[in-house]
């Protein structure tokens, strides 16, 4: 089959389209930079619609904390605005450049149907916690408006926040409005050396739910060069006290090195793109989010049975993992879902992404539903088809 | 009366009352299935009391089960379905009819569990708000949404309305803060959405639960995100002589890179009514009072206040008051947080919550002077300033029927001008009843009918909370608009 | 709220002030959240609002009562906690004490209960008579066994009834007479003392107390010509007529030593009835003949507590660290308002006092509820014991000779008035109650 490719410069060029493609059943695989289009399942559409025609910030008022741009904006462009302004996406967006080994511009739309969030987010919410307002083309080929440009919206349901993560299945994304939030005047980063992953994840757990604001809290456990950081920010005066408090709160877990603003911007960045553990290429990288608690001790049992590169960021909440793709590809989604969370394979060979499902399997009533969802949306099941679960 | 139709009454389920009634006690004990009159009057409306229906029966269910074999045996005698949590809906979210049976969580009022190191909390969806704050609270911990009606308000009843208050300016609103919930769909199913960790694999469930108005399903356990509290927090009153100079500054404040915890507005007849009521010291004298709190340690709290204040003189603050104590600090909450309330001490109201770009306050709060008096009647303006929600009240006499009338009048027209100038209908209260025929204003019927699409996935015979939300020529989708 | 009264339903006074209270309701629900019956039933009918529609309905109607509305008034505590909630100053102790009356005029109500009624009607408020049936129910709990396991209604609260009676019946009160007791000194101040029904017969020793402790401060007492109960009692169950005929026979009393020798205040050491004494102005507003002298008494009417703030207490003669809960009485709290008098008084009497959680909910005492209500009094006193545990009192004190029974055998300390203790701390002797125990060794 051939694939033909389209390149829309508006949304409703977008929904032409789609309501072409719907007619006459036709699969669309929608693309924008195409950096994390090896993510999930590999689709096989008869179409690719490249949105990245799709650019440009149409609002941006800083004073009220809300930007909106189109799908195929360039995430940098964005960034890079917001940046002029002293502001920023709260959700630190990562770049899975690196991590994928691909090429392309990374963009907004493609953020958003990926939802995939960076250090921040243990603190501020997810990307889609970030979103306020949506636009996108659903499978019908018809122009969804939903959510605004205002902070708080409760009219009508939420569906566009329910666009984020969807990995393009429900529509096609052509325009999103977010809350952003000004940037720390400073960040410190305390790093705390040679901790065992059982101790690390205590002294993460105690330092997030203390009451001195730490915005990011991750471990990199390398072989016998383990670092567990801590990140601060605000005033200067600020996390001098607030760092001052932790240290001493912490003080069992030794004395920590301080990072300041310029080499804390590095770190937290490779941290959310999961440097430490990307690995040869050969080797499959997970990305597991469990309860913290319990964190540790999966990644020691999974030690057990594995050569595994172990990443924890949100205090735990998620772990970074990779492993050779010869090993047993079960072990990790098992041990993560009885430790009451789920993983998700993010890096994977195609033949590797078709035969083990990159995303945890659903509950049987809740894949039921998921099914419903995507008829309500893309009755003709031409959107992405297959990215996420086979036959949604 | 009102102007909102409500569709008649089924006279097939009118007929077989005694039936579901009878099926109701099958499936929860006798004493808790309501169906003398005297005693369904109560539940006959909520918070939005010019609106009223008697329900067919009120049952109220122990356990997630009972509530699961309530709503089987419901949708399968096809009955309509009208969740209610503790009825404070200002939007008539729980306003029942008289051919459906009203489903109330209020027994269901439980902690489940506490985990203090993931830091979520397992609850009955009965419970309510601030009992939830109550209970973590001697631990250092809070939940973070904070309706004004928190004290009352249930989870359940947040859930569905996707609830905001004053806090939520830093912490966001209810589905920023809730990490999985246990539903009951119509058939009885029981079904969890989301669970312990952030970020679930699949669709994201709970964007779409959150918000849903009970037209999905009842939720009757929810596991909520909770947070460490701050050292301390503290609130400063600053007073204006001119209302465009408070509007300005909230933007002011927020551009020069602080983001309080709190910024609340409030104009000279809500801070009248409210230091009447909680002694907080609010400044009699002003035209608008901003209420703005900041958190952290004392020293931190210091330097933002300081910067604070720089920025509000510049605005022509007249007055900058700094809480001393926390009973000050209580007192001025306890007088923002019972405005509503304390407004009834005056005049009947109704209470608006469009939501506006900042940068229109000065302009939109001039045009709702002028709309209200241009209907002849009065109004009080608090708010949440620092995102826009508005919640201008509407004063007027209940008793005087022209009056309802002109008072809803210059409502629709408030929250027209809301969306005219690219702000929304409902910032945290909810379509309900009372906003549901202003929906096309701000949507198109395409926009509607995608949501549309997603309500009959859970419930396709528009039996769950229905008549709300959606525009009554909207439902069921006729011919032409197939799902 | 809307309201639909004709204007012949508005000649009706009661009906005229329930209108009144009824328009400034707006149905928020603040008040569900701190009822002690929608805590534990989670029924809306069973709440403040819930009620305040049942009795719109009602009232609007013309209707009479029927039982179920009356089920779910009966099971309201009066604690009034909900008007200490409700931003809108809603008075629902006006609402639901009309709504009493209403009930009591035209529901029928069963035999049984009918029986109960009187009986608690007729002899609480007469000391002598309930002296005699407090020796009679020592006699007559052998029956309880038996009665608990009738499914009777009547039956549970009989047993209720017999199980709050006092083990022992204390000596008879030099203060049960009509009396004046003279400081040492100079008189500094003159006020009458409520003497009052079921408090002097069953804890004599509060009244003592509190005349040590105001005439050790220059203060006369009097405890005067003709006074009896406050009326709070029946007030209670509907039953007005006796209830004004209560407070007329105190209102007299009062009013002829106003104009006699005069008086600074009324004191009430019980700040159940403290709340009906404070209200006779309402109560009577429409009597011509009372009106006036009502409001006089009310006027002046204070908590004991209240006045003992206004005096120079002597400090402690002999401090004690003894930690205090001090539960608040929903009448002193909620009925009057006051909030924080006696835990200041404790203070500066050198005791250490803790806050009980969850201190607005009632401990189900609530006049006779914990008789004709004994399910959810019951409930009630096991929460409240629970929450007064969290805090590990030496001892608990308190504001109201109510709670003090239904605490009595719940919390496992002793249970004080409030001027015992400071009595006991400005020089008076070591009350009764903790004489036995150990606790002397460790504080004494």
């Amino acid at each position: 089959m051939s694939v033909s490719s389209l390149a829309p410069q508006n949304s409703l060029e977008v929904a032409s389209i789609v309501r072409d493609a719907a007619a006459r059943r036709q699969a669309i695989e929608i693309i924008g930079g195409g950096s994390k289009r090896a993510l999930g399942r590999p689709t096989d559409a008869a179409i690719t619609v490249d949105v990245s025609g799709l650019s440009g910030v149409t609002l941006y008022e800083p004073a009220e904390l809300v930007v909106s741009a189109r799908a195929g904006t360039p995430l940098q462009h964005v960034t890079d605005l917001l940046a002029q302004q002293g502001q920023m996406l709260p959700f630190e967006p990562a770049d899975y450049r690196p991590l994928l080994a691909s090429t392309g511009e990374p963009t907004i739309g493609g953020m958003v149907a990926t939802n995939l969030s960076g250090p921040r987010r243990l603190h501020v919410g997810a990307c889609r916690d970030a979103i306020i307002g949506c636009k996108f083309v659903n499978g019908r080929g018809e122009e969804i408006v939903s959510g605004g440009r205002v902070m708080k919206n409760v009219t009508g349901y939420d569906i566009g926040r329910a666009m984020a993560g969807a990995y393009g299945t429900l529509g096609v994304l052509t325009e999103i409005t977010f809350k952003v939030l000004p940037r720390a005047h400073a960040t410190l980063t305390l790093v705390y050396e040679g901790l065992s992953c059982d101790r690390a994840v205590a002294l993460m757990s105690a330092a997030v739910a203390s009451p001195f604001e730490v915005t990011a809290a991750a471990h990199i456990a390398e072989g016998n060069h383990a670092r567990t950081c801590l990140r601060l920010e605000g005033f200067d005066a600020s996390i001098t006290y607030r760092a001052g408090r932790l240290i001493e709160d912490l003080a069992e877990y030794g004395q920590p090195q301080r990072l300041d603003t310029a080499p804390s911007q590095v770190l937290w960045r490779e941290i959310g793109e999961a440097r430490s553990i990307i690995g040869p290429a050969d080797h499959v990288v997970w990305r597991l989010q469990l309860p913290p608690s319990r964190s540790a001790a999966l990644v020691n049992s999974l030690r057990a049975m594995m050569d595994v590169s172990v990443l924890y960021d949100w205090a735990g909440g998620l772990v970074w993992l990779s492993h050779a793709a010869g090993d047993d590809m079960t072990a990790v989604r098992t041990a993560a879902k009885a430790g009451g969370g789920h993983a998700t394979l993010i890096r994977a060979g195609e033949a590797l992404r078709r035969r083990v499902a990159p995303f945890e399997p659903q509950a049987t009533a809740v894949e039921k539903l998921a099914r419903g969802l995507k008829q309500a949306f893309d009755p003709a099941g031409i959107l992405n088809p297959g990215r996420m679960y086979a036959g949604i | 009366m009102t102007q909102i139709a409500m569709p008649q009454p089924d006279p097939l389920i009118l007929a077989k009352r005694e039936r579901i009634i009878a099926g109701l006690q099958e499936r929860v004990p006798a004493q808790w299935v309501i169906t003398e009159e005297d005693e369904r009057r109560p539940y006959e409306t909520d918070a939005l009391t010019a609106y009223r229906r008697l329900p067919l029966a009120v049952v109220l269910p122990g356990s997630t089960e009972e509530v699961a074999a309530i709503l089987s045996f419901l949708s399968r005698e096809r009955v309509k379905i009208i969740p209610r949590g503790a009825g404070t809906s200002l939007s008539g979210g729980a306003l029942p009819q008289e051919d459906a049976v009203v489903v109330g969580v209020g027994r269901l009022n439980k902690v489940l569990d506490v985990d203090f190191a993931n830091r979520t909390a397992r609850v009955q969806s009965g419970i309510t708000n601030l009992a939830v704050t109550t209970h973590i609270s001697p631990d250092g911990f809070f939940y973070a949404p904070d309706p004004s009606s928190q004290l009352a308000c249930t989870i359940a009843g947040n859930i569905a309305m996707n609830s905001g208050g004053a806090h939520c300016l830093k912490y966001g609103v209810t589905t920023n803060n809730i990490l999985g919930v246990r539903m009951v769909l119509l058939d009885g199913t029981i079904v969890d959405f989301g669970g312990e960790t952030f970020d679930q694999p699949g669709y994201d469930w709970l964007s779409l639960i959150i918000g849903s108005e009970g037209q999905f399903g009842i939720v009757t356990e929810a596991t909520l995100r909770i947070l460490r509290a701050a050292e301390g927090a503290r609130p400063c009153l600053l007073g204006f002589d001119k209302v465009e100079d408070a509007g300005a500054c909230v933007a002011a404040i927020i551009a020069s890179g602080i983001i309080p915890v709190a910024i609340e507005y409030m104009d000279q007849t809500a801070i009248r009514i409210c230091e009447d009521f909680a002694h907080a010291g609010y400044p009699l004298d002003v035209a608008a009072m901003l209420i703005v709190e900041v958190e952290g340690a004392d020293a931190e709290i210091d330097v933002l206040l300081t910067h604070i204040e720089k920025v509000a003189r510049e605005h022509g603050a007249r007055i900058v008051k700094v809480s001393k104590s926390e009973a000050e600090s209580a007192a001025i909450w306890k007088g923002r947080k019972s405005a509503f309330g304390a407004t009834g001490r005056i005049a009947d109201y109704l209470c608006m919550d469009g939501t506006i770009p900042t940068g229109q306050l000065p302009y939109v709060l001039n045009r709702i002077g002028e709309i209200v008096a241009h209907h002849r009647l009065r109004v009080a303006n608090v708010f949440h300033a620092g995102d826009g929600n508005l919640h201008p009240l509407i004063l007027f006499n209940a008793n005087d029927d022209d009056e309802l009338e002109r008072a809803e009048q210059a409502g629709n027209e408030i929250l027209e001008l809301c969306v005219e100038v690219g702000g929304c209908l409902t910032g945290e209260h909810g379509v309900g009843i009372e906003k549901r025929d202003l929906m096309e204003k701000q949507f198109t019927s395409v926009d509607l009918d995608q949501q549309i699409r997603v309500k009959l996935l859970f419930d396709p015979d528009w039996l769950l909370n229905p008549a709300k939300v959606f525009p009554l020529n909207l439902h069921p989708l006729p011919l032409g608009r197939a799902a | 709220m809307q309201t639909s009264f004709s204007l012949a339903q508005l000649a009706d006074s009661d009906t005229r002030e329930s209108e009144k209270i009824l328009r400034t309701c707006v149905h928020c629900g603040f008040c569900t959240a701190t009822c002690p019956t929608y805590l534990l039933l989670g029924d809306e009918l069973d709440s403040p609002r819930g009620r305040i529609y049942l009795i719109k309905d009602m009232l609007e109607n013309g209707k009479k009562a029927t039982v179920e509305v009356a089920r779910h008034v009966d099971r309201c505590l009066s604690c009034l906690s909900c008007m200490s909630t409700c931003p809108s100053g809603v008075h629902y102790m006006h609402l639901v004490d009309h709504a009493r009356k209403h009930i009591e005029e035209t529901l029928p109500r069963p035999f049984a209960d009918r029986l109960m009624r009187a009986v608690l009607a007729t002899v609480l408020p007469r000391p002598e008579l309930f002296r005699l049936s407090l020796f009679a129910a020592r006699l007559a709990r052998v029956t309880s066994p038996l009665l608990a396991a009738l499914p009777f209604q009547w039956a549970k609260r009989t047993v209720a009834m017999l199980a709050l009676a006092p083990d022992t019946v204390p000596m008879r009160s030099p203060y049960s007479e009509p009396v004046t007791i003279v400081p040492e000194g100079p008189p500094q101040g003159r006020v009458a003392m409520l003497r009052g029904c079921a408090q002097g017969v069953l804890a004599p020793e509060i009244n003592e107390a509190a005349v040590r402790l105001l005439t050790r401060h220059g203060i006369e007492v009097v405890f005067a010509e003709g006074e009896g109960c406050c009326g709070a009692l029946v007030h209670h169950m509907g039953k007005q007529e006796a209830s004004h005929d209560q407070a007329r026979r105190n209102i007299d009393a009062w009013i002829s030593e106003m104009d006699g020798q005069g008086l600074d205040a009324i004191l009430i050491t019980a700040s159940g009835c403290g709340t009906t004494v404070k209200d006779y102005g309402f109560m009577f507003r429409d009597d011509n003949a009372y009106a006036q002298k009502a409001a006089r008494v009310a006027a002046i009417t204070r908590d004991v507590s209240e006045y003992v703030l206004t005096l120079d207490v002597q400090p402690p003669t002999m401090p004690s660290r003894l930690v205090v809960a001090y539960h608040s009485a929903c009448s002193m709290q909620h009925g009057q308002q006051i909030k924080t008098t006696a835990q200041g008084l404790l203070r500066k009497a050198g005791f250490v006092v803790k806050e009980v959680p969850e201190g607005h909910i009632c401990c189900g005492s609530a006049g006779v509820y914990n008789i004709l209500q004994p399910e959810i009094a019951g409930r009630l006193r096991e929460r409240k014991a629970a929450n007064i545990a969290k805090v590990t009192p030496s001892v608990v004190a308190t504001g109201n000779i109510g709670c003090m029974t239904q605490l009595a055998g719940a919390v496992g300390v002793p249970v004080l008035h409030t001027v015992e203790l400071l009595d006991w701390a400005s020089g008076g002797p070591l009350p009764r109650k903790l004489m036995k125990n150990a606790l002397l060794a460790q504080h004494g």
